[in-house]
C-alpha cells in the first residue's frame, strides 16, 4: 500500500506525492515511516527529511513544525521547507549571519522575535549540514 | 443655464477627480494581487493545521488544556479587523453593523484606525488598538494575539472572537464573526474550511489509537498557541485582501461615475457654447438690419 506525503508551509504546498517511505526528524530523533504506520502526531525539529521513492532517495530540509500520520497519509506542517538541490549555500550563510547579528543585540528584542530568529538559524544550520555532508 | 466658464471649471475639477481615482484604483489593484496571493496561499496550511488539531482534540479531555475549556461567557473578547484608511466602499460600515448587534458585555481589540475610531466614538470598552502594515508581518499579528491570549488565560475575557471581512473574491467580501477560542465544534469548522477552499482536506478518520510524541501534553502545549497565532494571522491576511479588493472596486466605480459626469458636462458645455454663438450671430444680424 502506498504512502502519501504532503509538506505544507505558510507560503505554499511544497510537496505532495505518493512515496515508499519517509524519514522525519522529530524532537525525539529521526523516525522512519512505512505504510501501515500507527497514527501519530509528533513535533518536527529542523533537519533533514528523506523521501524514499522508487528506490531513489530525495532529500529535503524542513524547519520546526508538526507531523501527522493517519491512514497512510503523512502530513508535515512546517515553517519552511526546501529541496536539497535548491539550497544555495551563499544565501543560507547570508541569512544566518543576518539572524545571528540581530540576535547579538538580544536584550532589546521581544521574545517572539528572538524565537523567530533562532528558528532561522536552526533551519540554516540544518541546510548547511545537509549540503556539506553530500560533498 | 450656467455660463460656459462655470461649466469649464467643473469639467476641470471632475477631470482631476477622475485622474486621482484612476491612480488609486491602479495602486489598489496591484496591492490586491499581492494580498490575495498571500491570503490564498496560506489556506492549505491553515486547513492542515485545523485537521491536526481536530484529531488531537477528539482524543483529549477538555480539561487538559485551558484553550479547550468552555467557561460561562461573562465578557466576550472581540478582535475587530478594519482598515487604516477609508475610501473602500461599505467594507468597514458592514463590520460596524456586526459590532452594533453585540449586546453582551464585551472587550474590544482593534486592528486598523477606522475600527479604533468607531469603538471610541460609540464608547465601547476598547482594550487596545493596533495598526498592521500592508505586507502583514507575522510578528505584528503575533503580539496582538499574545495580548488577547494573556487576557483570556487571566480570565479578563472568556472568548476570543474575530470580526473581519472574509475574502471570497474581488467583488464579494462578507463580514464574519469567527470564534477562535475556546475551541469547539472543530469538526464543523474544518468541514466549513474545506468547503470554502474547495480542497479535499476533509479530516482523515482513523479510529485507531493515536500516538503522541514527545507526549500528549507537550504536543498540546506547542500546537495550541501556534494554532491560535496562525489562525488569526490567516484571518488578518484575508481582511487585507478584502480591503484592497473593496478599495479597487470602489475606486473603479468612482472613476466610472466621473467619466459619465464628464460626458454630460461636455455635452452641456457644447450646448452652451453653441447657443452663445447663435446668440452672437443673431445680434450682429439684427444690428446690421437696423443700420441698413
Amino acid at each position: 500500500m502506498p504512502l502519501v506525503l504532503e509538506i505544507v508551509t505558510p507560503a505554499a504546498r511544497v510537496y505532495s506525492d505518493t512515496i515508499d517511505s519517509v524519514v522525519i526528524p522529530t524532537l525525539e530523533g529521526e523516525i522512519g515511516i512505512l505504510p501501515g504506520h500507527i497514527p501519530l502526531l509528533t513535533q518536527v525539529d529542523a533537519g533533514e527529511l528523506r523521501v524514499m521513492k522508487g528506490g531513489k532517495v530525495e532529500g529535503l530540509v524542513v524547519g520546526a513544525g508538526f507531523a501527522q500520520i493517519a491512514k497512510d497519509k503523512v502530513s508535515v506542517l512546517t515553517e519552511s521547507a526546501i529541496e536539497e538541490e535548491k539550497i544555495d549555500e551563499n544565501i543560507v550563510e547570508e541569512a544566518m549571519r543576518r539572524a545571528e547579528d540581530a540576535l547579538r543585540g538580544k536584550e532589546s528584542l521581544e521574545p517572539a522575535e528572538i524565537e523567530r530568529l533562532e528558528g532561522i538559524v536552526r533551519f540554516s544550520v540544518a541546510q548547511l549540514g545537509v549540503k556539506r555532508r553530500r560533498r | 443655464m450656467p455660463s460656459t466658464r462655470d461649466i469649464r471649471r467643473r469639467i476641470k475639477s471632475v477631470k482631476n477627480t477622475r485622474q486621482i481615482t484612476k491612480a488609486m484604483e491602479l495602486v489598489a489593484a496591484s496591492k490586491m494581487k499581492k494580498a490575495q496571493q498571500a491570503a490564498l496561499s496560506g489556506r492549505p496550511y491553515a486547513t492542515l493545521m485545523a485537521s491536526m488539531l481536530s484529531s488531537l482534540a477528539a482524543r483529549v479531555d477538555e480539561s487538559q488544556h485551558p484553550f479547550l475549556v468552555e467557561r460561562p461567557v461573562k465578557t466576550r473578547g472581540i478582535l475587530l479587523v478594519t482598515t487604516d484608511k477609508g475610501l473602500c466602499g461599505p467594507l468597514n460600515a458592514n463590520l460596524f453593523k456586526l459590532v452594533t448587534e453585540i449586546k453582551e458585555p464585551a472587550k474590544y481589540y482593534a486592528i486598523g484606525r477606522k475600527g479604533s475610531q468607531f469603538l471610541a466614538r460609540t464608547k465601547r470598552d476598547m482594550v487596545a488598538s493596533f495598526q498592521v502594515h500592508d505586507r502583514v508581518p507575522f510578528g505584528e499579528v503575533r503580539s496582538i494575539v499574545e495580548l488577547m491570549v494573556k487576557n483570556f488565560t487571566e480570565g479578563l475575557i472568556d472568548t476570543i472572537e474575530v470580526i473581519y471581512p472574509r475574502f471570497t473574491n474581488t467583488l464579494i467580501q462578507t463580514p464574519r464573526v469567527r470564534p477562535v477560542l475556546p475551541l469547539r465544534n472543530l469538526k464543523e469548522f474544518i468541514a466549513h474550511l474545506a468547503d470554502s477552499t474547495g480542497s479535499s482536506q476533509a479530516p482523515i478518520s482513523d479510529d485507531r489509537e493515536m500516538l503522541f510524541e514527545p507526549g500528549l501534553r507537550p504536543v498540546l502545549d506547542a500546537l495550541m498557541p501556534f494554532y491560535v497565532n496562525r489562525h488569526i494571522f490567516q484571518l488578518v491576511l484575508s481582511a487585507k485582501a478584502s480591503e484592497h479588493s473593496a478599495r479597487m472596486v470602489a475606486m473603479k466605480t468612482a472613476k466610472d461615475n466621473a467619466s459619465n459626469l464628464l460626458d454630460d458636462l461636455t455635452l452641456d458645455y457644447n450646448k452652451a457654447r453653441q447657443s452663445a454663438i447663435t446668440q452672437e450671430i443673431l445680434e450682429i444680424a439684427a444690428a446690421q438690419f437696423a443700420t441698413s
